[in-house]
């Protein structure tokens, strides 16, 4: 499963980069510069549907094909971490209780 | 430094103590994640430190295991990271007096936590002259404490078992940090709209489902929001 050197390498350089430049965009010039209120709805938009975006196909595709079932031991998983996360905003029982149930499906 | 710059520096420090609880778990989470995606010692502690950005850093690991290419990862890393836009356009009024090497400083430790404490206490005109001290004080807790937590996962990772399957840790945490952004209707339609594209077009080559589903989930809130009352709005 180890992802090739070079391009683990190449994604940390990569990171760094955006890391840095989306944070100093407006800090570093230094100068008025403001962004247009359509380009700030974008925005704040963007990143829960990219988070999303991740999280869905991980939770319910297995091997590239569509699997809503009790069985599906990373569905039940993620089900029982978004209800956890939204009853105790906690990030540490999301993550307990979600790799809980998928071990529960699992051994079952 | 003078008594007052000192003072900003611990009041910072002090008020993002609080936040300790929060970014603890998930360092360590991010640890264990990166090392279980298949990351060695060095190139994890190398993506702490670099890149300092946990959403970031925990979004991408799910598609390095499903081997996606290199530029989505990073058209990944670079939309989850836009919210920082928005805090740099926030900020740049405050800092725009200091010197280059403290905006390069400030911009490189900014993270959402501090960001708020900041923009909850100061006004771009107030003339406050040690309020980059309290950033600056409450910015270097967070990073002492990501980069120990983060160090404690890396380690701790290379000595869990592979089929514990731990990687899973890395979505869970996806899913804690989605539920907070998820803070009025059209931010959520646009994000059940993304997921529901992304599964659709899971098949599309190159990733591209992702990228659309993105677009998609954008569109949908942009939508949702023209439509609908305009509720909680000015939230951010």
């Amino acid at each position: 499963m180890a992802a090739e050197s070079w391009l683990v390498w190449a994604l940390i350089a990569g990171m760094t980069l955006i890391a840095f430049l989306t944070r100093a965009v407006f800090i570093l010039p230094g100068s008025h510069l403001r962004l247009p209120p359509t380009a700030e709805r974008v925005l704040r938009y963007a990143p829960a549907a990219a988070i999303m975006a991740i999280i869905v196909p991980d939770l319910a595709l297995v091997h590239g094909t569509l699997s809503i079932s009790i069985e599906n031991p990373r569905l039940v998983g993620g089900l029982v971490a978004f209800a956890l996360a939204a009853a105790t905003r906690s990030i540490l029982a999301t993550i307990v209780g979600g790799m809980l149930a998928l071990t529960l499906v699992r051994l079952i | 430094m003078q008594r007052a710059q000192i003072s900003a520096l611990r009041e910072g420090a002090l008020a993002s103590a609080g936040l300790l609880v929060g970014i603890v778990p998930w360092g360590i989470v991010a640890g264990v994640a990166m090392v279980s995606a298949g990351l060695t010692q060095s190139q994890a502690v190398a993506m702490s430190v670099l890149v300092f950005a946990g959403t970031a850093q925990l979004a991408v690991l799910p598609l390095l295991i499903a081997k996606a290419p290199l530029w989505v990862m990073i058209a990944t890393a670079l939309v989850v990271n836009l919210r920082y836009v928005i805090y740099s356009g926030v900020l740049a009024p405050h800092f725009e007096h200091l010197p280059r090497r403290w905006r390069v400083l400030l911009s490189y430790v900014t993270v959402d936590g501090v960001f708020a404490l900041f923009a909850g206490r100061y006004r771009p005109d107030d003339g406050n002259p040690h309020k980059h001290w309290y950033f600056l004080g409450g910015s270097l807790v967070m990073w002492c404490a990501w980069q120990l937590s983060s160090g404690i996962g890396i380690f701790a990772g290379a000595m869990i078992p592979l089929d514990w399957s731990l990687e899973f840790a890395s979505t869970l945490a996806l899913i804690a940090l989605l539920i907070p952004l998820l803070y009025d209707r059209a931010v959520t339609w646009g994000a059940l709209a993304a997921g529901a594209v992304a599964l659709t077009a899971a098949r599309l080559p190159l990733n591209l489902g992702l990228l659309a589903a993105i677009a998609v989930g954008v569109a949908a809130g942009l939508a949702v929001a023209r439509l609908g009352p305009r509720n909680g709005e000015g939230r951010d």
